[in-house]
């Protein structure tokens, strides 16, 4: 029971972590899936080996990079930052990469039609195409989150007080007592938060198919 | 039966020109310097075996292909191929024109209405209740206004299709360009679509149509165009093609067609 307690104590850190890296991935990915469908290759290029170098390097490197290499001046990251903003790089660029499928998989007719009505580049992308793309997504987004959710537990290895790390510390508290119990405990918590969350995810998936 | 499109008696429709017009895909030439006139208020057929390059000039009309080199006139706008063309010149063009495609390509996410609807409110400024007012009479004219709500998905494909009809005459266009709208469809659907079109041609529309169907080719188009390889083989009054064709090529086009 205590250990229950102690392993809930890290869930705000957790979820702050997972929220914080995943608002920033939704938002930093529509420059960088932009930068991916660019007409013009040089961008194209460039934003592509931007995306998949922060998709070659684990996780765990990006977070000891920024919280142990980057000192600007008066600039430096505290653990819950370097997470944030480590996470939140990641996030942006699979993102990117799942809202640049989104659109991949729309027909070429639709563009052709907006095309020859004679809407716009800007109106053919925000109104016809892309409430289609992020149809198409969301199945993927959804994926992503809950395993960002699993993944933000590295955090812990830089000091950020989430469910990992305070099962850990329990651990270490009571060598004697605690087993392995914190970890199921903080297990437990893990896939009572995701399954929810899929099965609000497949709802919706559902729901946008039907009306679509 | 009211008359489809009333503006277009009011608005004068206009002739299409292409001339000198080549277009390649790589080293696939697949329109050889192809001069064609289609008359305001007329309806011009094209037919030829697939392949031909028919459906690649119609998309050259309105610029959904660029032309290596050539000129396409539609009213007063004329676009030179080569020189570079500019946003304005490319909407100016597309705005007088209409195109139906073979996949009808309406917009899934949007009701049958906010299909017809948004366009409008885009590209002529026209308020919502106007542009919704203009597209549930519309709708209402090809039958479907009760289906003015539904998301196109729901729909039928030569509801579809009609649907997509409406929303390029909601925009009133001074010509209209058809892609094979009818080879997707079964044929008893496909009939829903040409008494459409029929009716739209009767009301003085400029239509360039690019169809298999050969009884619409001859009944209700002014004149005939029959493609091959890139070129234009043989063009006229569609009865004398169609009974006498000079051409073994269209001959022997003709009699594949009409044996299926």
């Amino acid at each position: 029971m205590e250990a229950v307690v102690a392993v809930l104590l890290g869930l705000p850190m957790t979820l702050l972590v997972t929220a914080a890296a995943f608002a920033i991935g939704l938002v930093g990915g529509i420059p960088l899936m932009l930068g991916l469908r660019s007409r013009h290759r040089v961008v194209r290029l460039a934003v592509r080996f931007v995306v998949d170098l922060i998709r070659g390097i684990p996780p765990i490197v990006w977070l000891f990079v920024l919280f142990f290499g980057v000192s600007i001046g008066a600039l430096r990251f505290n653990a819950l930052a370097a997470a944030i903003v480590g996470l939140g790089i990641i996030s942006a660029a699979y993102l990117a990469e799942i809202y640049r499928g989104g659109f991949a998989t729309l027909p070429a007719g639709q563009t052709e039609a907006a095309r020859a009505l004679g809407l716009g580049r800007r109106s053919t992308f925000v109104r016809v195409l892309a409430p289609q793309a992020a149809r198409t997504a969301l199945p993927s987004v959804t994926t992503f989150l809950l395993a960002l959710l699993k993944d933000s537990s590295i955090a812990s290895t830089i000091g950020v007080t989430d469910m990992v790390f305070a099962a850990n510390t329990f651990v270490r508290q009571n060598p004697m007592t605690a087993g392995l119990t914190p970890f199921f405990v903080a297990a437990a918590v893990y896939v009572a938060i995701s399954i929810p969350l899929a099965i609000v995810a497949r709802r919706l998936d559902a729901r946008m198919r039907r009306s679509a | 039966m009211p008359q489809l499109i009333t503006e277009a008696n009011e608005l004068a429709t206009a002739g299409v020109t292409i001339s000198h017009l080549s277009k390649s895909f790589g080293s696939n030439l697949v329109l050889d310097d192809i001069s064609m006139t289609v008359a305001p208020g007329s309806v011009t057929a094209l037919i030829g075996p697939s392949g031909s390059g028919k459906s690649t000039l119609l998309r050259c009309v309105n610029l959904l292909e660029q032309p290596d080199r050539g000129t396409v006139t539609v009213g007063s706008t004329t676009i030179e191929a080569g020189a570079k063309v500019t946003d304005r010149a490319l909407l100016a063009l597309r705005r007088q024109v209409g195109m139906v495609f073979q996949s009808f390509n309406l917009f899934p996410h949007m009701t049958v209405l906010r299909n017809v609807a948004y366009p409008q409110e885009k590209i002529l400024g026209r308020s919502r209740a106007e542009a919704e007012e203009r597209a549930l009479t519309l709708l209402e004219r090809v039958g479907l206004r009760d289906k003015a709500q539904q998301h196109p998905g729901r729909c039928s494909g030569g509801q579809q299709q009609r649907i997509a009809i409406v929303r390029a005459l909601a925009l009133n266009p001074r010509a209209m360009l058809f892609d094979e709208p009818t080879s997707a469809l079964d044929p008893e659907v496909g009939v829903e679509v040409l008494a459409v079109m029929r009716e739209l041609a009767d009301s003085g529309m400029t239509m360039i149509v690019v169809t298999h169907e050969m009884q619409f080719a001859r009944d209700v188009s002014d004149h005939l165009v029959v493609m091959a390889d890139g070129h234009i083989i043989e063009e006229g009054d569609p009865r004398a093609i169609m009974a006498a064709p000079s051409q073994e090529r269209t001959r022997r086009f003709l009699s594949a067609v009409l044996e299926r």
